[in-house]
């Protein structure tokens, strides 16, 4: 069925790929998981391992080991075709170039630690193309790859500027210490000649090996077609680059004295090393993408290292594992290890974002979806896209088409300067905060953060108010709005309910005001200062001002309280002003019927918030002045009363929609016209008459009508709809049921189950399907 | 002319009658298996509470009586499910034609937002916890969180097997806040025996949804996962507990809870958007496919021209109501379309429909 319905006929999007269930693979990804686990531990253990050996040295052993393990299972010399000279040629450029690759590599882990050359280095092929294909060429493969590279980059910017690791400050204090090669003194000079901190070099090191490494593998495709077979170019590649290799390590083992003691306690990791990064992941690599398409094989293997990574580096200097490793490695080790920064946390996060977008296949062409059949008998198909397809779209272009909505309404309008007001006075205190470093501020700032995501849940139903009604939602969706309102409320009264608990508990059993400010109390610490609450009075106030007017229709002015609000002191009073006028704007709110239940709800959310700090004001002012303590929860309990009472008409008029009551504002009207539809000629009577508020400015309705066998059914019709169009009727369905047909309805509702049991025997029996010999 | 109406002046609504209202509404509580259950289970948990909540007192605890607090409000779930459950029975009037059916979605989306929000609260103090690992004292409370947790788990599992021991369960709330092990077992017990239990039959049958004998899934998922929930919170703070008692590991604790949000979090994601689907008259997913074969083959009826603005939606569970209008060719024969139409949608299983039948113009 979903193959029929929703595969893409006209632009065969379907034709390309095919998807192979995951269940057929999962014994290769499961693999392909351990494998890459299997790499980040060696790759940690290769990074203790180079702390004493050089890197050289290093990298000889592992090409040696590498390279004598797979002659014996390739045997490369004794099978396929024999090399010519020119190929044996184009093999050692090939093997100096690997030889150069890995150098670049592991140097970079030295200097960057493990976990953040996992991140940088590792990446599968497929994701580094389609990044540098965004990157440099027009037909990047739309604006979902943009953003995967746009996450990439931000990325590495994490890693560049905000990964603070203390120990690269440490090792800027002694840089002379600790390489002893020509190599290494050469890429530090190179390194200090950019300008950037050892760590820094390091990741850009990084980030450019990996580059030359997936150019380098794409240039030796070629050869290893002409070789035969990528995993006997493998084989040779590593016997060649270790002969490449040996020259350099007698030199340096002549010139330079080793500091490693003894060989033989470095056999176990150096196989393990060999084992887990160099062969096991070569091989899982070509099996998993011979099984699976490329993509998908970097999307998972991509997820295991990272994650791997990330569990490791946070254990890797844990006592617990330190036991474990103590068996292979020497300790005597001064720990100095790479931390884990908030910075690296936040980049492996988007490496894996960008990583699982870069790689994702390019889809081209939309999904369409069956809307129904022309009276030909052609499927038609709905590009629109239903309400929760359209991912793919360009980031800043939603933006400017959301903004555009936004500002086309004034309800959204409204929100959304609010919201922007509330979000500016937010951001200075949390710029305040971290700038005078206090804690209070901060955590203030914080509050306002959550007290806005009412706004935006608001803003949000206002938007997508307006969306148009897809196949799925047939009735559009004009709901949200009445949920949003609902959501509101509903936090409110949990609000309000826990400012009761706490101001009956503090009633009970007063605290000392200096614990008091320590409470989780919402009201103290989210205006608990009187300079933060005033401004934030005056915040709420304007909002007041706004959504009232926005309820009264400007029936009444707010400005008679604008002009003295620069003054601090003057806050109080206005306090008192503001939460008079509030009730009054909340009044008219109810009065006019509370079409709006999202606008109601977001106004109800500040003008709790504005009673909030006035009643903390006023107590505050009590307390100072008369030194009555009872005077903050009795504020407080006063409030949440308040804010609940405020709530309740709200909750039940969301409930009431919620739950297809009749419009009671309607009531009156329809039953009088259904009344009138009595009495219409012709008609006997009516039956199942359902009415209820769809949204804000749609009343659906349904009704049954017995008519006499000899009316014409389409007068009745129309007739029908214009009364109840009158009672405020506007998406109506009248069905028109002539006395014959009646009854058989009424056999046929009266054993709904004997009739599904029937024609599920005549399914079984294979009946024509088209619907026409049913009867 | 008969006065038919005569007495209808002097007719006074019965005299409010706490008691009677009282045992009505418990004889409708008790009538049903669900309800019952979850009224059995209210109990042991007020009872639970309010043992607590004296005890508290009595000891003039602060931390039992706050405790007590909790559970009541953790209580609040279970009463809105029962009372959910009771509503969606009551009978439809003038104003709610469909009758109150609709409770129990509304029901399932209150405790799938609350829960949503309870995640959101563990999530965010367990990032604060990572950040700056508070001192040793602050474990005594969410240890008899786990003491209380564990109660839920194993009232849970034997209310809705519907052999609930009165003794066996007193016992078990009984249980001093020390032993964690026991309970952290018996949790995972009660939460694995709940799938099967909960499969209930789907609510009213046929076109008057009134005569309900079943309450639905929503209220009951709802339900479910919030005790899941509570569960589970208990597991993490015996686990979080152990592992920092055995191993010192500090960072445990915030991992634990982090993870436990993301559980609850994720877990009640399907139940909310499925309650919001319905509650915004979403077409049914189970319909999704079934309903362009329907079209398609009521539009190959003869006569029929064209088919317009189908609605098809939720009702509560399993309850389907659609509207059409269809445009039918002048000579057609409306009564055998009608009755077609009928048949082939009440195959796919639904059971109002109102077709609305416009002639076209010449």
């Amino acid at each position: 069925m979903e193959e029929k319905y929703s595969s893409n006929v006209l632009s065969g999007g379907k034709l390309g790929m095919v998807e192979v269930p995951d269940s057929r693979l999962t014994k290769y990804i499961a693999l392909l998981v351990v494998s890459k686990v299997l790499k980040a531990l060696g790759v940690f253990e290769s990074y203790d391992i180079l702390k004493f050996v050089h890197i050289v040295q290093f990298i000889f052993i592992l090409k040696l080991g590498s390279a004598v393990i797979l002659l014996f299972f390739q045997k490369p010399f004794s099978s396929g075709k024999i090399i010519s000279k020119r190929q044996w040629i184009k093999l050692v450029k090939h093997a100096v170039f690997s030889c150069v690759v890995s150098l670049l590599g592991f140097f970079g882990l030295t200097l960057c630690g493990p976990l953040r050359t996992l991140l940088l280095f590792e990446h599968a092929d497929v994701v580094v193309v389609a990044l540098l294909s965004v990157l440099f060429t027009n037909s990047g493969g739309g604006p979902s790859k943009t953003r995967g590279a746009a996450l990439f980059i931000i990325a590495v910017i994490c890693l560049l500027l905000f990964d603070n690791d203390d120990l690269m400050s440490k090792m800027g204090d002694h840089p002379e210490g600790h390489h002893d090669s020509a190599l290494t003194h050469f890429l530090y000079t190179a390194i200090s000649f950019l300008g950037v901190a050892d760590h820094k070099g390091g990741v850009v090191l990084l980030v450019a090996s990996l580059f030359l490494k997936v150019g380098f593998h794409t240039a030796a495709r070629k050869l290893s077609v002409e070789i035969g077979g990528s995993k006997r170019l493998y084989a040779l590649d590593s016997l060649v680059s270790a002969m490449v290799l040996l020259p350099w390590v007698i030199f340096l083992s002549v010139t330079t004295e080793s500091k490693v003691e003894s060989w033989a306690s470095l056999v176990f990791p150096f196989g393990m090393v060999i084992f887990s990064v160099m062969i096991l992941e070569f091989y899982v690599d070509a099996v998993c993408s011979a099984k699976m398409e490329a993509p998908r094989c970097a999307r998972y293997g991509t997820f295991a290292l990272f994650s791997s990574g990330l569990l490791l580096a946070n254990f890797w200097t844990h006592p617990l594992t330190d036991q474990i490793r103590s068996m292979s490695i020497p300790p005597k080790l001064v720990s100095t290890e790479h931390v884990l920064s908030g910075g690296v946390m936040v980049s492996a996060v988007f490496f894996l974002m960008s990583s699982s977008i870069l790689a994702a296949p390019s889809k081209k062409g939309q999904k369409g979806t069956l809307v129904g059949y022309s009276p030909e008998g052609t499927p038609l198909y709905n590009f629109m896209g239903d309400a929760l397809q359209h991912t793919s779209q360009s980031l800043p272009r939603f933006i400017t088409d959301s903004l555009k909505q936004i500002l086309e309404e004034s309800d959204s309008r409204q929100i959304f300067y609010f919201l922007c007001l509330n979000l500016a006075f937010t951001f200075v205190e949390l710029f305040n905060g971290v700038w005078t470093n206090s804690l209070g501020l901060i955590s203030d700032g914080f509050h306002m953060l959550f007290d806005c995501s009412a706004l935006v849940l608001g803003l949000f139903a206002a938007l997508m108010t307006r969306w148009k009604a897809t196949r799925i939602f047939s009735y559009g969706f004009g709901r949200v709005e009445i949920l949003s309102g609902f959501i509101n409320g509903l936090f409110l009264m949990v609000i309000a309910f826990f400012v009761f608990m706490e101001s009956v508990t503090r009633l009970l059993d007063p605290l000392p005001e200096q614990t008091s400010t320590q409470d989780m109390s919402w009201l103290r610490s989210r205006f608990g200062r009187t300079p933060v609450s005033v401004g934030g009075l005056l915040v709420n106030l304007v909002g007041i001002c706004a959504f009232s007017h926005a309820h009264s229709h400007g029936s009444k002015s707010c400005s008679s309280h604008d002009h003295g609000h620069s003054h601090g002191e003057h806050g109080h009073s206005h306090g008192g002003h503001g939460h008079s006028h509030g009730s009054h704007g909340h009044a008219h709110g109810s009065l006019t019927g509370g079409m709006n239940a999202n606008m109601r709800g977001v106004f109800l959310h500040v003008l709790a918030d504005t009673l909030g700090s006035v009643g903390v004001i006023i107590s505050t002012l009590l307390i100072r002045q008369f030194g009555w303590l009872i005077a903050d929860p009795i504020c407080s309990l006063f409030i949440a009363t308040l804010i609940f009472l405020s709530v309740i008409p709200l909750l039940k008029e969301a409930c009431e929609v919620l739950l297809l009551r009749t419009p009671p504002e309607h009531e009156k009207e329809l039953n009088g016209a259904l009344e009138k539809i009595d009495k219409l000629e012709g008609v006997l009577s009516h039956r199942d008459a359902h009415f209820w508020r769809h949204s804000a400015n749609m009343v659906a309705g349904t009704i049954h009508l017995q008519v006499m066998s000899d009316v014409v059914e389409q007068r009745i019709t129309q007739q029908v709809t214009a009364l109840l169009k009158d009672a405020g009727v506007n998406n109506l369905s009248v069905q028109v049921e002539k006395e014959a047909y009646f009854q058989h309805m009424s056999g046929l509702s009266s054993g709904f189950h004997e009739v599904l049991a029937m024609t599920q025997q005549m399914e079984s029996m294979k009946y024509p399907s088209d619907g026409t010999c049913i009867m | 002319m008969l006065p038919l109406s005569i007495k209808d002046d002097e007719y006074k609504p019965a005299k409010f009658n706490l008691l009677l209202k009282l045992s009505g509404w418990f004889r409708s509580i008790l009538a049903e298996k669900t309800s019952r259950n979850l009224f059995f289970f209210l109990c042991l948990n007020l009872s639970f509470a309010f043992v607590e909540l004296t005890y508290g007192i009595w000891t003039n605890s602060l931390g039992l009586i706050s405790d007590s607090f909790h559970m009541f409000f953790d209580c609040t779930a279970l009463l809105a499910g029962l009372a959910a459950s009771v509503i969606s029975r009551w009978r439809s009037n003038d104003s709610f034609s469909y009758g109150y059916v609709r409770a129990e979605v509304l029901a399932g989306f209150v405790n799938g937002l609350f829960l949503i929000f309870t995640a959101f609260f563990i999530f965010s103090e367990g990032i604060e916890r990572a950040l700056e690992p508070p001192d040793h004292g602050g474990h005594g409370h969410s240890h008899g969180d786990g003491g209380h947790g564990h109660s839920h788990s194993l009232f849970n599992g034997s209310a809705h097997h519907g052999h609930s021991h009165g003794g066996h369960g007193h016992s078990h709330g009984g249980h001093s806040h020390d032993e964690h092990g026991h309970g952290h077992s018996h949790g995972g017990h009660g939460h694995g025996h709940d799938h099967g239990g909960h499969q209930e039959p789907p609510c009213s049958n046929d076109l008057h949804p009134a005569a309900g004998k079943g309450s639905s899934k929503q209220i009951l998922q709802g339900v479910l996962l919030h005790i899941i929930a509570d569960t589970l919170g208990s597991v993490g703070v015996i686990i979080s507990a152990l592992l920092m008692q055995k191993y010192d590991l500090m960072i445990a604790d915030p991992i634990c809870s982090m993870l436990i949000a993301l559980l609850i979090g994720v877990s009640v994601v399907p139940l909310l958007k499925e309650s919001i689907g319905i509650l915004m008259q979403r077409t049914p997913p189970s319909l999704d496919h079934t309903l362009p074969e329907c079209y398609q083959r009521v539009q190959q009826l003869q006569g029929v021209y064209n088919l317009q603005e189908p609605h098809f939606w939720t009702l509560c569970t399993d309850v389907y109501i659609g509207t059409l209008k269809l445009l039918v060719a002048p000579d057609a024969d409306t009564r055998w379309i009608l009755s077609q139409t009928h048949n082939i949608f009440t195959q796919a299983g639904v059971r109002q429909l109102y077709v609305q039948i416009d002639t076209a113009a010449m």
